[in-house]
């Protein structure tokens, strides 16, 4: 006890002496170059375009030849955002995670930061650094992947809606990027990449199981009748009858809704116009009563986005800049 | 102005005592020996003037700017060579030096440094296919980018071969001729004699000795031992001898021909002066000196160092 007493008040001494700290754009961008030559090797780098290249190319080719009907309506953009965002909000985070889980953990452990530290990059730069390094080779290669299929969707869809494609591209990025922060600061609270390791799987367990869970779990919990979980009820129109169904409490909802994968899909439906995702945000009015709370709208959704991006990121920051290497 | 000021520096890591109000300094344009076993300290030392961890109490100038809260700047005007770090494996010898220029914001030719390293055949090549000695040269050529005031070397000859290190310790007397401060640490005493002005030696996160070469291998207590072949012996003489104030023991090692072993600290003159006032011839005399070998140990080992 005596011993970890000590050490607090260690820290708020250094705290006061304020270490140099400072953040340096061009120091930055040196140690993001560097990252984005020495993290991937070529040949994943080009595997991955390759990859967002094929997913869509080939989602196209399904929603060609199946959806006629789809065609007629003129929709078919639209269809293509929905199927493959659907496979680029579980993806992503994979791949996010995998480019970044060893950024600081894994140069700590191998001791390679000492040369990056050797020379006049604070440790906020290193930091942004490796973000915007990792985050550039997920960024460019889905970039790259979008622009070479355009022109094969374009001819197998006929029609080709430029604001939904461009749209899905620019929230996969953000997304993208949210999940690299996330990687990239647990990657700096530690200096054992197994540690890291299981952190990324951590991650992964939270946001695709638990949180999958969670309204489930409510619903359970709700009809015990638990307090804090109890339902609300609400009137919909169901064929042309009025029924009275019931719903979580609205805080469920809200934390349903802090999902990046959850933000992901409803900001796709601010920046793109596509029908499939938008059916589901009506059917949600009706639930509070013809008015979305604040937290469910598709504004707060982006925010979120960027809540996952900048809070790691800025936990990190803070810490690393406090730690022994 | 010193290039380093180390004062009342302690660092503790959990229970253990890793320095123990440590203090020193380098002045500038000197070459600087830190000497030390494995495990005193002297890696630590390097890690809080570079702020790669903080001190738990004390104050550390590089460069008359404080380690902590100048360090950005302290460390573009430094040249590191780490310790038990790792070259970057993807990237060449080329890429690794355009990043530390890049980082410093300085130009320098990098055929120009790899070709005083030696390592020029190998600019290309990407680190991962590196020997130690490659990567080693290599981390030394990235340390002497842009010209530093001052170069912080952490165990410069790990992994180099008998030449490689002759190589690195004449960078080391060039950069000194240039007018660099070199403060480089090892934990084998023959590679800083040859070139550094002082030495400190650090044990157990203490320094327990500060000093020219010269002077360490003088303040050992066995100090250097003269011999000195008389004419023949003499009690009186030999007892002369003894009263002088720098002789710590006179024996006679052998009666034929009458040699007397004198330990002795100061002048070595006195003695034979003292001799020779006593009537005695002094045939010949030789000395010798106290290996640095032993010079080190005396100061890194218990019961030595007392």
């Amino acid at each position: 006890m005596s011993t970890e007493s000590e050490t607090e008040t260690g820290t708020a001494d250094r705290g006061t002496t304020a270490p140099s700290s400072s953040i340096n754009l061009e120091s930055v961008r040196a140690v993001a170059k560097k990252d984005f030559q020495d993290s991937v090797r070529s040949w994943l780098f080009w595997g991955l375009s390759l990859f967002f290249f094929t997913l869509l190319v080939a989602t196209t080719g399904v929603v060609s030849y199946f959806g006629e009907d789809i065609a007629a309506q003129g929709a078919t953009t639209d269809v293509l955002v929905g199927f493959v965002s659907e496979i680029t909000r579980l993806i992503i985070p994979l791949i996010a995670l995998i480019l970044g889980w060893k950024a600081i953990a894994g140069e700590r452990e191998s001791g390679s930061i000492k040369i990056l530290l050797s020379l006049p990059h604070s440790r906020k730069d290193v930091l942004l650094g490796k973000l915007i390094g990792r985050s550039a080779v997920l960024s460019l290669s889905l970039t790259i992947g979008f622009v070479l299929a355009a022109a094969v969707v374009a001819v197998l869809l006929g029609g080709f809606d430029v604001g939904d494609y461009v749209g899905l591209l620019a929230v996969s990025i953000l997304y993208g990027i949210a999940y690299t922060s996330i990687a990239v600061s647990l990657s700096s609270l530690t200096r054992s990449t197994t540690i890291a390791g299981a952190a990324m799987f951590g991650v992964f367990i939270l946001f695709y199981v638990v949180w999958n869970a969670l309204t489930s779990v409510a619903s359970l919990l709700a009809e015990r009748g638990i307090p804090f979980f109890e339902t609300i009820s609400y009137t919909t129109e169901m064929q042309g009858q009025e029924v009275e169904l019931e719903r979580l409490p609205d805080w469920v909802y809200f934390v349903v809704n802090l999902d990046p994968g959850e933000a992901y899909g409803r900001t796709l439906t601010l920046v793109t116009d596509t029908d499939m995702i938008e059916l589901q945000a009506q059917l949600n009015e009706e639930m509070f009563g013809g008015d979305l709370p604040f937290f469910l709208q598709d504004w707060f959704a982006l925010l979120i986005l960027v809540f996952w991006i900048v809070v790691p990121i800025a936990v990190a920051l803070y810490r690393f800049d406090r730690v022994d290497l | 102005m010193p290039a380093i000021t180390v004062d009342g520096l302690t660092k503790t890591y959990g229970q253990t005592l890793a320095l123990d109000d440590l203090s020193f300094e380098v002045e500038e344009g000197e070459v600087f020996g830190f000497l030390g076993p494995n495990g005193a300290g002297k890696s630590t030392t390097i890690n809080v003037l570079l702020d790669f961890v903080r001190p738990t109490a004390g104050r550390v100038e590089v460069l008359g700017l404080d380690a902590q809260t100048h360090s950005r700047e302290i460390r573009s005007r430094t040249g590191v060579l780490p310790e038990g770090y790792r070259t970057y494996e993807r990237l060449t010898a080329r890429q690794h030096l355009e990043f530390a220029m890049d980082s410093k914001g300085v130009d320098d030719d990098p055929q120009r440094l790899l070709e005083r390293v030696d390592l020029a055949d190998a600019i290309d090549k990407k680190a991962g296919g590196y020997s130690k000695g490659m990567a080693q040269r290599l981390m030394l050529a990235m340390a002497l980018v842009g010209e530093p005031e001052l170069l912080i070397l952490d165990e410069p000859s790990t992994g180099l071969d008998p030449n490689g290190a002759r190589e690195m310790r004449e960078i080391v007397r060039q950069e000194s001729e240039r007018g660099a401060t070199v403060f480089f640490s090892s934990h084998i005493m023959e590679q800083v004699e040859a070139v550094c002005d002082r030495v400190g030696i650090l044990r157990e996160g203490e320094m327990v000795a500060v000093d020219s070469v010269a002077g360490l291998r003088e303040s050992v207590s066995d100090g250097t031992v003269l011999r000195v072949t008389v004419d023949r012996l003499d009690d009186d003489a030999i007892e002369a001898v003894r009263s002088l104030p720098d002789v710590s023991e006179a024996t006679v090692e052998s009666e034929a021909p009458p040699t007397l072993a004198v330990r002795v600290d100061g002048s070595k003159t006195d003695v034979l002066s003292a001799l020779e006032n006593q009537g005695l011839e002094v045939r010949d005399f030789s000395t010798s000196e106290a290996s640095l070998e032993e010079v080190f140990q005396s100061y890194t080992t218990e019961v030595g160092a007392r």
